[in-house]
C-alpha cells in the first residue's frame, strides 16, 4: 500500500483521470472528494465487498437445474398469494 | 455467434441481443457480454447468461414483479455512462440468489442491473439508499424479514406481494 500524508484541501491523483481531495475532518471522520470518469465506479469498500460476495453466491446456481426454476416460482407464487389473502 | 453454455448447451446468439456491460458485474468485471434468456414466458425468473464464459449465468427478475414500488435513484454519472435519453430506455433487473439447505430465495435490491434496452448497454449500479437490502427475501414472505446492509433484521408488516 502506498502511504502519503496530505493536508486538508490537498489532493492526490491516480492515473490520468482520477483525483482525490481531502476536504475536512470531523472527529474520527474524513470527508473525501473524488473526481473520476463515469466508467470508474467508486464505493465505500464494505458495501463493494458485500455486493461482490452476494454476486458470487448468486452465480453459484449449479445446483439449480433450469427445470427447477419454474417450480421455484410456482412455489413462491403460492406462498405470496396466500400471504396476500391473509391480510 | 455460437456459444456453449452449461445449462442450455450450444446456443446461437443473435448479435442484436448482446448486452454490453459497461462496468461489469461486481466481482465478475472480466465478463463484458451477456444475453437475457427468457426460458418460459410464464416464469418471471430469467437467465442473464455470460457470453464470455458459458458456465456463468445469473438468475434475474424484473424487480417490479416482486416490489411494485421499487424506485431506485440512478445518478447522472450512470445516466451518462449508459447513454440514457429517457425513462423508457431503462429496463431493471435484480439478481436472484437461491440457496439450498435451507432453501431460500432472495433478490438484491441494493445493486440492480440497469439496462439501456435501446442501446443494449448495462451496468450493475450500487444504490445509495440503505432501505433497499442486498438480500430481500422472497421465501420469508410471511414474516417479511429482510437483511439490511448493516446485517440487522427488520420486520416489516407491509411486505410486498407480487401481483400476478
Amino acid at each position: 500500500m502506498l502511504i502519503l500524508t496530505r493536508k486538508l484541501g490537498e489532493s492526490i491523483t491516480i492515473g490520468d483521470d482520477i483525483k482525490i481531495t481531502f476536504l475536512e475532518t470531523k472527529g474520527k471522520q474524513v470527508r473525501i472528494g473524488i473526481e473520476a470518469p463515469p466508467h470508474i465506479t467508486v464505493h465505500r469498500e464494505e458495501i463493494y465487498q458485500l455486493i461482490r460476495e452476494q454476486n458470487i453466491q448468486a452465480a453459484n446456481v449449479e445446483s439449480i437445474e433450469k427445470e427447477t426454476l419454474p417450480n421455484i416460482w410456482d412455489g413462491l407464487k403460492h406462498m405470496l398469494l396466500k400471504d396476500q389473502q391473509k391480510r | 455467434m455460437n456459444i456453449i453454455t452449461t445449462r442450455f448447451g450450444e446456443i446461437d446468439v443473435d448479435e442484436s441481443k448482446i448486452i454490453d456491460m459497461r462496468a461489469g458485474i461486481i466481482g465478475f468485471e472480466h465478463l463484458k457480454k451477456f444475453m437475457l434468456h427468457i426460458q418460459d414466458e410464464k416464469n418471471p425468473f430469467w437467465w442473464f447468461q455470460s457470453l464470455d464464459e458459458g458456465a456463468i449465468a445469473f438468475v434475474v427478475i424484473n424487480p417490479f414483479v416482486i416490489k411494485a414500488d421499487y424506485e431506485p435513484m440512478i445518478d447522472d454519472n450512470d445516466t451518462k455512462l449508459l447513454e440514457i435519453k429517457n425513462a423508457d430506455d431503462v429496463v431493471l433487473l435484480v439478481i436472484v440468489t437461491i440457496r439450498q439447505n435451507p432453501f431460500s430465495v432472495s433478490v438484491n435490491l441494493r445493486a440492480p442491473i440497469v439496462v439501456n434496452a435501446r442501446k443494449k448497454i448495462a451496468k450493475q449500479v450500487i444504490l445509495e439508499d440503505p432501505a433497499y437490502p442486498v438480500r430481500y427475501y422472497l421465501t420469508a414472505a410471511g414474516s417479511g424479514e429482510q437483511v439490511s446492509i448493516a446485517g440487522d433484521y427488520k420486520k416489516r408488516d407491509d411486505c410486498e406481494a407480487a401481483s400476478l
